[in-house]
């Protein structure tokens, strides 16, 4: 694999999908006041949960918001990639061209899962990176190497997760041409990394920390943050970004041999 | 000596499709259990390609040619026999040959649609390796032979079909493939665009000694094109074969209409022996075996006084309707 | 009324089509019992006056009229119009929203089934809070929550038509979607909101989308008559607003002729 031609054509993606979505700017203005919307209503949500008390499931609300911190930076990595390239994969199914993907000589799932980009998230991030750096003053986190490069693990390993649930849900698209519903489910089970994974009952834990990882996306990142994280976590969490990476990627390639024998 | 490019030997590729009842009752039954059966939409069908042919794949809607289309380029892997074009095996779709095949798909776009042409174009030339200045001289000669200069500076969506489908052509040429998959490539051109598409195709043809596979409903683009056509019904080859050899087999006749002096002599004429299908006053039409056309032509204008004479080209679109409508044809 | 009744039974079985898709859409409003886990896990209910089992009453409820009240006009409505199947539409003798009236119509009873299972999975875990309202009230809360639907439905109607005018009307339909997500009642019931908030949110058409039908259909305090009065009153602005925006819209379409 030709490393510098990746990079070449990756920013190419960048330029041709910024400039792209460029032509649509009252559209790009629409959804930066959505997310700003967006945090103002979860920060109210978690108000009203801490209205009449000083902790939910061992968190303050300090605590809390750097959950709320790490949810919109996350979120908005997802409406910046993978959802514009989940829309952008559907749209190639049903149209047929993803044929044309197909025989381009790069690999398909960088191409697919890469190509566009929205810059509609673009603000979310940096809200959510305020809010973060907010929450390290009024927590007095003291900032050391230590701690940045095990922040950065752990938020990497998140960004890998979610990349692997939403590049799943695409490739179903393969069956299923519709895949707005499964999406919504993803959505709406994400919701949850909102909220200190501690603050739900054992069953609902054991649910999001198993089956659909989301315990690992948003919790263990702001555990880290405020440094009571126990180390077998992060090691925890690196194991499951790879296992979700690798299984992304064989369900794909599982899905482009049932596309080539099936398809007409 | 020219080798065969494309070799394809005992293909066939069998679909699972699942069916559905109209109406309410079906849709319940459909919900509850879907049924699905094995069809087989290619059955064992052989043929060879030489480097540099244009060859027009004909046959009726579903008969199995954009299937056929799609194994040779490796997007779909046959159920049985093999396939190789440029000595791979296309379903593995190694980069050595994806960089020699294109796929072209008319009113299947892969421009981006906000953007100019243009910028498609650097898009793909980086997915092909190919370096700025590379492709900046390739851009330019193929706008020169396609005629879209002006064109690449438009957003996707305000050109009209035409300009797009050239410069769709452009973003599939652009890494100088070998080998040609076109499906439908002018459906829903005007005639005019249409027939700049085919000069184009000639030329790249003629200057790349490239491969051209072209399945098309306009019978203009396969005569005009191609010197071999392969028939393709209910999933089995008809006919592979000289495209003249086909057009002579289905029409052995030419029609001469006769415009005489006098009717005296459309009269004389009428009587001469020769074949007529009608004639009106001195306006007299005659239908002249192939073969005999010339000979026949030279009694006729010896021996007559003629105003003016013209020979109606058998209408081969006609005759090639005939091939895609009919259920069977035997050659 | 033959016309819609024909439309809705062809929607139904195309609907049908895509059940799993609607069993999926089904299982992506379950929001509310997660909100629910958080409130009674950590007794934030006591605050606000209302036991576990009306609490999760209300959760449930909430559910349910959101599956029933879920809206998605615009999104159909902007890939018509994108896939060029808008004109065939608007020169027949019907209004296009009738189709998507009834397709929606015809969704919700598709998606019914699913919503009683994921009911009842609800009540196998959470036993103690099986109930059943009084038909009066079921029947009230069904009609608010019909109620709830057309207001949504013409508020979508409204941003659907802008398609006329902006390419991408969706993207003002999930601006609109935070607040409606965030008051409507479906994370938290407004009665827990603060003071600075109630004073206001209730002239908002956004406590009669999902609070005012699931405190109904829950069997919690709310004022029936003036719920359905501001219900009404919200669509009888929004109708007139709506007709007017269609025909503006139709207008400038024919006249553009793309």
């Amino acid at each position: 694999m030709n490393k510098n031609k990746y990079l070449v054509v990756y920013t190419k993606f960048l330029y041709t999908s910024l400039a792209s979505e460029l032509e649509y700017k009252t559209n790009i203005i629409i959804d930066a006041i959505t997310a700003i919307l967006s945090l103002v209503g979860s920060i109210f949500l978690l108000s009203i949960f801490f209205q009449n008390t000083g902790n939910i499931g061992g968190w303050k609300f300090e605590q809390a918001l750097i959950i709320q911190g790490i949810y919109t930076v996350l979120n908005g990595i997802t409406n910046t990639w993978f959802n514009p390239n989940l829309r952008e994969i559907v749209r190639h199914v049903r149209e047929g061209t993803l044929d044309f993907v197909l025989l381009k000589p790069v690999d398909s799932q960088f191409f697919i899962s890469l190509k566009k980009i929205s810059p509609s998230g673009f603000l979310e991030i940096i809200l959510g990176v305020c809010l973060l750096f907010y929450c390290i003053k009024i927590n007095q986190i003291k900032l050391s190497l230590n701690f940045l490069i095990l922040c950065l693990i752990t938020i990497t390993c998140s960004i890998c997760i979610l990349y692997s649930l939403w590049f799943f849900i695409s490739t179903t698209t393969i069956w299923f041409v519709k895949t707005w519903n499964a999406t919504e489910v993803l959505r709406s089970l994400l919701y949850i990394g909102r909220f200190p994974m501690s603050s739900f009952s054992f069953s609902l834990r054991l649910f999001f920390s198993i089956i659909i990882p989301i315990a690992f996306i948003t919790t263990i990142p702001s555990e880290v943050f405020l440094g009571f994280a126990q180390i077998w976590k992060v090691i925890l969490e690196i194991f499951i970004t790879l296992i979700f990476l690798i299984t992304s990627r064989r369900f794909w390639l599982f899905a482009l041999k049932y596309y080539s024998s099936a398809s007409s | 000596m020219v080798e065969n490019i494309i070799e394809v030997e005992r293909l066939s590729k069998s679909f699972n499709i699942s069916s559905k009842d109209p109406g309410l009752r079906g849709t319940l039954k459909h919900f509850f259990n879907r049924e699905t059966k094995s069809v087989k939409v290619i059955k064992n069908i052989n043929f060879q390609i030489k480097e540099g042919e244009i060859i027009g794949f004909l046959g009726a809607n579903g008969a199995g040619k954009t299937t056929i289309l799609k194994m040779l380029c490796g997007l779909i892997v046959p159920s049985e026999g093999s396939i190789s074009v440029s000595g791979c095996l296309p379903y593995r779709r190694r980069e050595g040959f994806l960089k020699n095949i294109t796929l072209i798909m008319g009113q299947k776009q892969q421009l981006i649609w906000d953007l100019p042409p243009i910028e498609s174009f650097y898009l793909n030339a980086s997915i092909y390796d190919i370096d700025k200045f590379e492709a900046k001289r390739r851009i330019k000669k193929l706008s020169d032979m396609l005629e879209i200069e002006d064109e690449l500076y438009i957003p996707v969506r305000k050109l009209s079909l035409g300009q797009r489908m050239k410069s769709e052509l452009l973003a599939a040429l652009i890494h100088k493939p070998k080998i040609l998959f076109l499906d439908e490539p002018t459906l829903g051109l005007d005639i005019n665009a249409q027939r700049n598409l085919r000069e184009f195709l000639k030329a790249y043809n003629n200057e790349n000694n490239a491969t051209i596979c072209l399945t098309s409903h306009y019978m203009k683009d396969i005569t005009s094109l191609c010197k071999r056509v392969i028939c393709v019904h209910n999933g089995s080859i008809s006919y592979d074969g000289k495209l003249e050899k086909l057009l002579k087999k289905l029409s052995p006749v030419k029609e001469v209409l006769i415009v005489c002096s006098s009717e005296k002599d459309a009269n004389k004429l009428d009587n001469s022996g020769f074949k007529v299908k009608s004639k009106v006053k001195n306006e007299i039409t005659l239908k002249i075996e192939n073969r005999n056309v010339s000979s026949s032509l030279r009694t006729i204008l010896n021996n007559y006084d003629i105003e003016d004479l013209f020979i109606n080209e058998p209408p081969i679109d006609e005759i090639i309707e005939k091939i895609l409508v009919k259920k069977k044809y035997t050659f | 009324m033959r016309k819609i009744f024909t439309l809705l039974k062809v929607q139904y079985s195309n609907m049908l089509e895509y059940r799993v898709e609607i069993a999926l859409w089904a299982v992506s409003g379950i929001i509310p019992f997660f909100m629910l886990n958080i409130w009674t896990n950590n007794n934030l209910n006591e605050a606000i006056n209302i036991n576990n089992i009306m609490l999760s009453r209300y959760f449930l409820s909430a559910f349910f009229v959101r599956q029933f009240s879920v809206v998605w006009v615009v999104f159909s409505f902007e890939e018509d119009a994108l896939l060029g199947k808008l004109s065939p539409y608007i020169i027949q003798p019907l209004n296009p929203f009738f189709r998507y009236f009834t397709q929606h119509i015809a969704e919700q009873i598709t998606r019914f089934p699913f919503a009683l299972i994921i009911a009842f999975l609800f009540f196998l875990f959470n036993p103690e809070s099986i109930w059943f309202p009084n038909l009066i009230f079921l029947f009230l809360s069904f009609i608010s929550t019909f109620l709830s639907f057309l207001i949504q439905f013409l508020i979508q109607s409204i941003i659907a038509c802008l398609c006329f005018w902006t390419e991408k009307a969706s993207s003002i339909e999930r601006l609109f979607f935070i607040p409606t997500l965030f008051l409507s009642g479906l994370l938290a019931p407004v009665a827990s909101f603060p003071k600075y908030v109630k004073s206001w949110i209730y002239f908002t058409p956004f406590p009669y989308l999902i609070d005012f039908p699931a405190n109904l259909l829950s069997g919690n305090k709310t004022n029936i008559s003036e719920g359905f009065i501001m219900q009404i009153f919200w669509i009888l602005l929004l109708f007139p607003l709506f007709t007017k925006i269609w025909y503006e819209g139709t207008k400038k379409y024919t006249a553009m002729g793309s």
